[in-house]
């Protein structure tokens, strides 16, 4: 399977998942957004470059199933991506915890800045005392599935003549 | 020598993600929810229902044992508590026809005709928000089954919400819990109409432009309003009184009510084919 047709397959397993089982699966009022973790993790395997492309990708389908206005998550997701892929770059030791803490920060801000542009462009009602809170423990379930998600992403946008290459 | 220079393609690729999204968004908001996008919208809906409807059967097994030990605490205390309660239901059972009795009175004084010979569909709440800051539900009914935006949707107990938006075979539910939710409603008591908008999930509805001469009581039932143009036939239970103050000073009262109904756990509801339109 090509590199692209794997990063569209895992995309749209994440889609069905976040509308089904995790739709379901709530720690208090807050569940996992699958998608979100989807764009953070292109972003910690495949750059800034790759990240922001995937995180829009990952945003126009979160947004085909929201009522906000078309491209609001896919504005905030390819923002915190290349972020995410910018920072991560610099990162010059790789340990257990660094995904983690990634996937934690970058949903949380992600979240937040979804709910600031969605102030700019009329939808106040997401800016509330409630959101660092959400945006919180959005990044903690988010971190949880982390590692497998970074897992997926690296069999999906990992070139198989270059690894069969590095073999 | 060689000079070592950042690759400009990714802020590139970033410049152009970043138009493309506000271009996307330029055209929804031009088009005011009836152009292609919406369609798109539409057909992703309708597409993937069949595919939600068959994971959903298939997954429901693992997500109720993820939420059992997600919940597992809470689920032993509502066991204990349960069984308490229990005990306490056959000494209140003797008690309960004549509350009914009252309640009916009083129903029939307030003259809340809830839903009276309003088409109904009936309906499945198939999703929870797909969105952690959007308090909507998706219905396993649509444009086929003749649901239309802004049709009222209710429970036995009372309001939902309304139709937000509609695909084929399927329907998203404002509640009335969303902060852009606001539904004309009257006290039961005093008569007295005011505005309850949405504040949160686990907030109370506020309540604007009641009067403070006007009396209210903890507990006092809250009906929609009916008023001319309103999208809600006239007394649908909204919910019951929590607080009622007057701030120094104030014009109005500052009046917060709890929904009657549970709106986070919803499975069955039914939409009232209602049209405001004369």
């Amino acid at each position: 399977m090509g590199l692209r047709l794997r990063v569209l397959f895992l995309m749209l397993i994440a889609c069905v998942a976040h509308q089904t089982l995790f739709a379901a699966v709530r720690w208090g009022d807050v569940r996992p957004h699958l998608l979100l973790l989807m764009a953070v993790s292109a972003a910690i395997v495949g750059g800034a470059d790759r990240g922001a492309v995937i995180g829009f990708l990952c945003g126009l389908l979160t947004d085909l199933f929201l009522q906000t206005p078309f491209g609001l998550s896919a504005l905030a997701f390819s923002l915190v991506a290349f972020g995410v892929g910018s920072v991560q770059s610099s990162v010059i030791r790789s340990a257990w915890w660094i995904p983690l803490l990634t996937a934690l920060v970058a949903s949380a801000t992600a979240i937040v800045l979804y709910a600031l542009l969605g102030a700019i462009v009329g939808q106040s009602q997401f800016v509330r005392p409630v959101l660092l809170l959400v945006a919180l423990a959005v990044g903690a379930v988010n971190a949880a599935l982390a590692p497998f998600m970074v897992k997926a992403m690296s069999w999906a946008m990992t070139d198989q003549a270059e690894s069969s290459f590095a073999r | 020598m060689a000079v070592y220079r950042r690759s400009a393609r990714p802020r590139f690729v970033l410049l152009l993600l970043v138009l493309t999204a506000v271009t996307l968004l330029t055209l929804d908001e031009r088009t005011g929810g009836l152009g292609v996008v919406d369609t798109v919208r539409d057909t992703a809906r309708d597409a993937l229902a069949p595919v939600r409807d068959a994971t959903d059967s298939a997954f429901r097994p693992v997500a109720d044992f993820f939420q059992g030990i997600i919940h597992y605490g809470r689920l032993e205390d509502a066991n204990n508590r349960l069984r308490e309660q229990l005990a306490e239901r056959d000494a209140e059972l003797a008690m309960v026809a004549d509350a009914q009795r009252e309640r009916q009175e009083l129903l029939d004084q307030q003259k809340l005709e809830f839903a009276g010979d309003i088409p109904t569909v009936a309906a499945r709440v198939v999703l929870a928000s797909p969105s952690n800051l959007d308090l909507t539900v998706e219905i396993n009914r649509g444009r086929d089954s003749g649901v239309s935006p802004g049709m009222p949707v209710v429970t036995g107990a009372g309001l939902v919400g309304r139709v937000v938006d509609v695909s084929r075979t399927r329907a998203t539910v404002l509640l009335v819990s969303n902060p852009t939710s606001s539904v004309g409603v009257r006290l039961a008591a005093s008569g007295e109409v005011g505005v309850a908008s949405g504040r949160g999930a686990r907030s109370p509805l506020q309540v604007d432009n009641v009067d403070p001469a006007t009396k209210v009581a903890p507990d006092e039932p809250v009906v929609t309003s009916g008023l001319q143009q309103s999208i809600y036939p006239p007394g649908i239970p909204v919910g019951r009184i929590r607080t009622a103050r007057i701030p120094p000073e104030a014009v109005q009262q500052e009046v917060t009510v709890d929904p009657i109904v549970d709106l986070r756990r919803l499975t069955f509801v039914k939409v009232l084919q209602f049209s405001s339109k004369p």
